[in-house]
């Protein structure tokens, strides 16, 4: 692996990014909408509305007790309001699976345009005349969209937390964010996730065209299944915390095989014979 | 004997099918400036990109500087400067962002004191810091000629590199590309279609057509080959009727000038004198002894 090398195409990809305003504001909107506006708008009529003049208010306190057994339902039947309950549920519970769109969705975008993006504006085959191995252009392009993505998550869930506990604070008189589970979901499940994500992404761009026809298959073959992941894993926070450590385990297992595995498939004259004919 | 710098022996490669080149050989001694000549589409491009090892024969041998591009494709593109048509730069970035950028690919070990140096040699240091994506062609091009010098190559592969050019630049950049030889022994295949800028460049010449390898050699030893008769223009106060004058067969005839074909250019010495004899010669020009007239002669030839 050819370090600076790296560094200069990871700098150059996300310097890129910023000065494309078109691709980075609809990644950072939509972000902050789930971190900041979102919270709020749910946590403050939690607070400051009578929640028992609303008639079906007991129906959703009683779904707490179907819950799961785990850490997360316990706590919730431990909290004497019906406020609190539904409040920490929001804001433990419900807001889990935006935590994973967020990074898979910067991942998808910056990962599909990697090779694609060079492709389009014919300087993939500038780069592919430089002395340059393919290992360290597939690693700087999947750093370039994965370091992207998981400071983004990162970011956006400090901001949460601090939002939700702003709002939330009065009503409880301590922090109720993050759980253990979060952290384990944010620093280690979430982070594996996108890096899985980013090199499905980046190895479909770099086998076809252009980035529409990159971001169309990488939306049909990967968002369901990334769905489908996503809705079991949030249910996950409300079990315990071992079952965590072993899925972010598989998915980095996953990973890992994936880069070593796939890597092999690319090589020069694929990917140049993908640009020019 | 020079030492071989590329090599080619019988390459084969094909697009979907489709040959684009035929079984190609030949090769590139150290030092020398090659004149790499053929129509569009007769696998210029296609050969300098088979030499860099960006893509692959699908048989036959190749050797550039020692390696093989296939397997020691790094290698091979440390020591090789390309510039090609297709090649683009990012547009959103400066001139020297750009140049910096590929600094750090090809480990130049001064960076910001090479590109400063290349800039300023490529004629593009008041646009150092312009956006590429409002350049010229011409800019363009000129800024892929800075790329490719970098990291100080042995060999230089210009893919057209004075199209898109004015005049001045053209000339220039051939300056250059001629110094850069004698100063440095760079090694250097020109691919154009523009002859007449390259005619006196170029140590020797390569035709190829479909891929195919139609002649080689210097232009003397072409020229002995393939341009057999001689045009000679005559600026003359003399009149005359008839196809020949003297036995020396007359092609045009117009006031003032005629224009003879001569067989071989011993005979010239002796058409001028006959000429003398009889009136004033004012001036004397070989026609059709450069490098076009002896690319379509080739092409004829060999069709």
């Amino acid at each position: 692996m050819n370090k600076r090398a790296a560094k200069a195409i990871i700098n150059k990809d996300i310097r890129a990014i910023g000065s494309n305003i078109q691709l980075w504001l609809p990644m950072l909107i939509v972000p902050l909408v789930f971190s900041l506006v979102l919270p709020l708008v749910l946590v403050l009529p939690a607070r400051f509305t009578d929640l028992s003049t609303m008639g079906n208010i007991e129906q959703i306190v009683k779904l707490f007790s179907k819950l799961s057994s785990g850490p997360l339902q316990e706590t919730i039947m431990a909290l004497p309001l019906a406020q609190q309950q539904i409040v920490y549920f929001t804001v433990n519970y419900l807001f889990a699976p935006f935590f994973l769109i967020i990074p898979l969705m910067v991942a998808s975008i910056i990962g599909a345009n990697s090779f694609a993006g060079e492709k389009e504006r014919k300087t993939l085959e500038t780069l592919l005349f430089a002395p340059l191995d393919l290992n360290t252009l597939l690693w700087a392009k999947i750093l370039a969209a994965f370091l992207p993505a998981t400071f983004l998550t990162l970011i956006c869930s400090f901001l949460y937390g601090i939002t939700v506990n702003i709002a939330a604070y009065p009503l409880f008189g301590r922090i109720i964010f993050p759980e253990v589970n979060w952290l384990l979901l944010l620093l280690w499940v979430t982070p594996a996730l996108s890096l899985g994500a980013v090199f499905v992404n980046v190895f479909i761009s770099a086998k076809v065209k252009g980035f529409q026809e990159a971001f169309q298959l990488s939306g049909l073959v990967i968002l369901p299944v990334l769905g489908l992941f996503i809705g079991q894993l949030s249910g996950v926070l409300l079990v315990n915390s071992i079952f965590l450590w072993w899925s972010g385990a598989v998915l980095w297992l996953i990973d890992f095989l994936l880069v070593r595995k796939c890597g092999r498939f690319l090589n020069r004259n694929q990917l140049f014979t993908s640009q020019v004919s | 004997m020079t030492q071989e710098m590329i090599v080619l022996e019988k390459i084969n490669k094909s697009f979907s099918g489709v040959p684009v080149i035929n079984n190609l050989s030949f090769m590139v001694h150290q030092g020398e400036i090659l004149g790499f000549l053929g129509p569009n589409g007769s696998g210029k491009t296609t050969t300098i990109r088979l030499l860099n090892g960006v893509i692959t024969p699908d048989s036959g041998r190749l050797t550039v500087a020692g390696f093989n591009p296939v397997t020691a494709g790094d290698e091979v593109r440390k020591r090789c400067g390309v510039l090609t048509e297709s090649a683009a730069f990012y547009g959103p970035m400066t001139a020297r962002e750009n140049l910096l950028f590929f600094a750090d690919l090809y480990a130049v070990a001064t960076p910001t004191r090479r590109v400063d140096e290349l800039l300023h040699a490529c004629g593009l240091t008041p646009h150092a810091d312009k956006k590429v994506a409002v350049f010229s062609t011409g800019m363009k091009k000129r800024l892929g000629i800075a790329k490719a010098l970098l990291h100080q190559p042995e060999i230089l592969f210009l893919d057209e590199p004075t199209t898109g050019l004015d005049p001045e630049g053209a000339r220039t950049l051939l300056d250059y590309i001629q110094e850069l030889n004698r100063r440095f022994g760079v090694t250097i295949i020109l691919a154009t279609h523009l002859l007449k800028q390259v005619e006196t460049l170029c140590h020797r010449f390569i035709f190829i057509d479909q891929g195919r390898l139609l002649a080689d050699g210097t232009f003397a030893e072409l020229a002995e080959k393939y341009l057999t008769a001689i045009n000679l223009q005559v600026e003359t106060d003399l009149e005359i009727t008839g196809t020949e004058f003297q036995g020396f067969p007359l092609e045009k005839n117009t006031p003032g000038f005629l224009q003879f074909k001569v067989e071989r250019k011993e005979q010239i010495p002796f058409l001028l004198k006959a000429l003398l004899a009889s009136g004033s010669v004012y001036s004397a020009q070989i026609y059709g002894r450069d490098l076009e007239t002896l690319y379509f002669r080739i092409k004829e030839e060999k069709a």
